[in-house]
C-alpha cells in the first residue's frame, strides 16, 4: 500500500495546530514543499515487505524498570520556581484556562 | 611548561606532581579562547569566573594534601544541551535563552566528581538537530581547519573547541552521528557508546530511544577514562543498563590484532562517498590487515533505508519530547496572548527555531490518526530489519569498520536550506543509532586538497562494535593511534 505522500497547506496548518506552533505565512510558503520532499523520501521505507517483522520501539531488552516506591529528596519548591517568567507564591502562572 | 594540545594524562600528571596549577591551565585555555573564540564561536557560554573559582579551590586542595579526582588538571568544554547547574543552558535555542538549571546532568555530575573543570557551553544545532551547527539558534561555528566550512553538527562547538585547543576534552551526544561526525570533521577522536551505557537524565532530550552522550577527546585512552567515570546504571534514568563498567583505560592493549575479524560493509563504500575519503579509510583498513587483522567483506542491505527510518522515528520521539517547550515553567514566552491555546500558538512559534519546527511538524503528522501504521510502525519494523542485519554480521565479524561522513567538512551555507541534503550527511552514522550500538571515530588521514592556511581537510573512520563492546573498541583504538599519527595534527589558527 503507498502511503499518500503529498501534504496540503490544510494538512500543514492541521498538523500545526496540533503540535501547537503558529507558523508565519512565510513559514508556511517554505516549509510546504521543503515537507513534501522529506516525505517523499521517507517512501522509501514501503520498498521492503516488513509483514512477518515485528516493531522494535527501543533498543534495549529491559522493560518495566522499578524502583521502591520510596520517597527521596528532590528539587525544592523555591528552585523549581526559579526559571518560571510568572509565578505568585507557590505557583506557575499560565493564562487563563477557564472562561467563566 | 608547554600546554598546547596536552592528552588528559600529560595534564593530569603535570598537575600532581605540582609543575603546573590549575589555574595557570584553566588560564591557558581561557587565553586561547579569548583569541580564537570570536572567529570560531564554538562557545555560547564562557565560565571565566565559575573555572577559576573551581581551579584555586582544586590548588588547595592539592597544597593541603587531600585526595584528587581522576580529571584533577583538566578542562573540559560542555555541549549546551546538557544541564549545568547554576551555568545558562540553552540547548543553543531561543526557547531556552537565559535558562538557569536548578540541577545538573548525571554525566556532567560524575566528571566533576572528578575535578573536571567547566570552561563553557558549547555551540550545537538547536536541540541538536543537525548535522553542521548551522541551525543553532544562536551563531554558527566555523571549523578550525577552514573557517568558512562547516565543523559538523550537532555537536560542532565541541569538536572545535577541542580542535582549537581550547579545552582538554569536551561533551556531546550522538544520537544520528552528532559525536562522529563531527570529530571526523574537525580531526578529533570521538565515542558514542552503547545505548543506554551513559545516562541522559539532565540532558535536554532529542529522541529518547536513541540519544547517546558520548565525549571527545585527543585520544582513545582520554575518551575510555572519561567514559569508564561516565558509563554505569543511574537510578535516574530508566534506560540505563546494568551491565558491570569494566576498566577501560586498564584494557586499552587487552586486544589482540591478529586474527581479528575486521568487517567492511559494501553498502557504507560505495554511492554518494567521496573517493579520497574511502581512499583514506580504506587505508586505515589496511593498517589493522597489516598487524594481523583479516578485513572481510561483508554486507547490510539495510543500510539505504536507514536515513529514512531514522528521519520517521526521530521527529517522531522530537515531537514528543519537545512538547514540554511551552514557557510555562522555564523558558521563554509571549505573554501578551489572549488565551491559553493562542499563548501555546504564539510562544512556540515565536521561539522555535525553524529545524524545531520542522521536526515537530513531521513527527506530528507521522503519528497522527491515519498515517500511524504507514509511517511510525513502519519504520519501527524496519528498525527490527537494521538491528538484526548488525547482529547477524556480528557472528561473522568482531568489528565493524566504516567512514562516518561521505564528505569532509563543506562550506558554510551550501546544504543550509535543503534540509533533505543536509539528512542525507547522516547516511553512515545513523544506521549505529537505529540498532543502539556503540562507535568510535578516529581521525586518518586529511585530503589532498589544498586549502588555507594549510592543505587538507581532516577525514575520520570509525569502528563500530557488537553491544557493550566499549572494550574492544578502546583498545583496537588506542593501538591505532600507535601505529598512527593523525590525532597528533592540528589546524594552524
Amino acid at each position: 500500500m503507498s502511503t499518500k505522500a503529498k501534504i496540503t497547506l490544510a494538512d500543514l496548518e492541521h498538523v500545526a495546530k496540533l503540535a501547537r506552533i503558529k507558523l508565519s505565512d512565510q513559514e508556511r510558503t517554505v516549509f510546504l514543499p521543503q515537507l513534501e520532499s522529506i516525505l517523499e523520501y521517507l517512501d522509501k521505507l514501503n520498498q521492503v515487505d516488513t509483514s512477518k517483522i515485528s516493531p522494535s520501539f527501543q533498543v534495549t531488552k529491559f522493560t518495566n524498570v522499578f524502583r521502591s516506591d520510596v520517597v527521596k529528596p528532590s528539587l525544592d519548591q523555591k528552585s523549581a520556581l526559579t526559571q518560571a517568567s510568572k509565578t505568585h507564591d507557590a505557583y506557575f502562572l499560565a493564562p487563563k484556562t477557564i472562561d467563566k | 611548561m608547554n600546554l598546547s594540545y596536552l592528552a588528559i594524562s600529560q595534564l593530569h600528571q603535570a598537575f600532581l606532581k605540582k609543575e603546573i596549577s590549575t589555574v595557570e591551565i584553566v588560564q591557558y585555555y581561557l587565553d586561547r579562547i579569548q583569541k580564537f573564540d570570536p572567529q570560531l564561536n564554538a562557545f555560547i557560554t564562557i565560565c571565566s569566573k565559575e573555572a577559576m573559582n573551581a581551579a584555586r579551590t582544586l590548588d588547595a586542595k592539592l597544597a593541603q594534601g587531600l585526595p584528587v579526582g581522576r580529571l584533577a588538571g583538566t578542562v573540559m568544554a560542555v555541549k549546551d544541551i546538557y544541564l549545568t547547574k547554576g551555568i545558562q543552558t540553552t540547548s543553543a535555542s531561543q526557547v531556552l535563552k537565559g535558562y538557569i538549571p536548578q540541577y545538573s546532568s548525571t554525566v556532567y555530575q560524575r566528571l566533576i566528581d572528578e575535578d573536571a573543570i567547566t570552561i563553557g557551553k558549547t555551540n550545537t544545532d538547536t536541540f541538536a538537530f543537525g548535522a553542521s551547527t548551522e541551525n543553532s539558534g544562536f551563531f554558527t561555528t566555523k571549523n578550525p581547519w577552514n573557517l568558512n566550512l562547516v565543523p559538523g553538527g550537532s555537536s560542532g562547538g565541541s569538536a572545535a573547541a577541542l580542535a582549537a585547543d581550547l579545552c582538554t576534552f569536551a561533551l556531546g551526544t550522538d544520537t544520528g552521528g552528532s559525536i562522529r561526525q563531527p570529530a571526523s570533521l574537525c580531526g578529533v577522536s570521538g565515542i558514542k557508546p552503547t545505548y543506554g551505557r551513559n545516562s541522559r537524565y539532565g540532558i535536554t532530550a532529542m529522541a529518547s530511544s536513541f540519544d547517546c552522550p558520548g565525549a571527545f577527546a585527543r585520544t582513545a585512552e582520554d575518551l575510555a577514562l572519561i567514559t569508564q567515570i561516565t558509563a554505569g546504571q543511574d537510578e535516574f534514568d530508566a534506560t540505563t543498563s546494568p551491565e558491570p563498567v569494566a576498566d577501560y583505560p586498564d584494557k586499552l592493549n587487552q586486544l589482540s590484532l591478529k586474527n581479528l575479524k575486521i568487517g567492511l560493509p559494501q553498502e557504507y563504500f560505495s554511492g554518494s562517498i567521496d573517493s579520497e575519503v574511502k581512499t583514506l579509510v580504506l587505508a586505515a583498513a589496511h593498517t589493522h590487515e597489516k598487524q594481523g587483522a583479516q578485513i572481510i567483506d561483508i554486507s547490510l542491505p539495510s543500510t539505504d533505508l536507514g536515513i529514512a527510518v531514522y528521519y520517521v522515528l526521530v521527529p517522531c520521539e522530537i515531537s514528543a519530547n519537545m512538547a514540554r517547550y511551552d514557557g510555562l515553567r522555564f523558558g521563554q514566552s509571549n505573554r501578551d496572548s489572549a488565551d491559553l491555546l493562542s499563548y501555546y500558538l504564539e510562544t512556540r512559534g515565536q521561539f522555535m527555531e525553524p529545524e524545531l519546527k520542522r521536526r515537530i511538524l513531521i513527527g506530528t503528522y507521522a503519528l497522527s490518526a491515519g498515517y500511524f501504521d504507514a509511517y511510525y510502525l513502519k519504520a519501527s519494523r524496519v528498525r527490527t530489519l537494521i538491528k538484526n542485519e548488525f547482529t547477524d554480521a556480528f557472528k561473522k565479524v568482531d568489528i565493524i569498520l566504516a567512514p562516518v561522513s561521505p564528505t569532509p567538512a563543506w562550506p558554510i551555507g551550501e546544504k543550509a536550506n535543503d534540509p533533505l541534503s543536509m539528512y542525507l550527511a547522516d547516511v553512515y552514522t545513523c544506521p549505529v543509532n537505529v540498532a543502539g550500538l556503540p562507535a568510535i571515530a578516529l581521525p586518518c588521514g586529511f585530503t589532498s586538497q589544498n586549502l588555507p592556511p594549510i592543505g587538507g581537510l581532516p577525514v575520520g573512520f570509525q569502528l563500530i562494535g557488537n553491544y557493550f563492546a566499549e572494550p574492544q573498541l578502546f583498545s583496537l583504538a588506542h593501538q591505532f593511534q600507535q601505529l598512527t599519527t593523525y590525532h597528533l595534527q592540528y589546524p594552524k589558527l
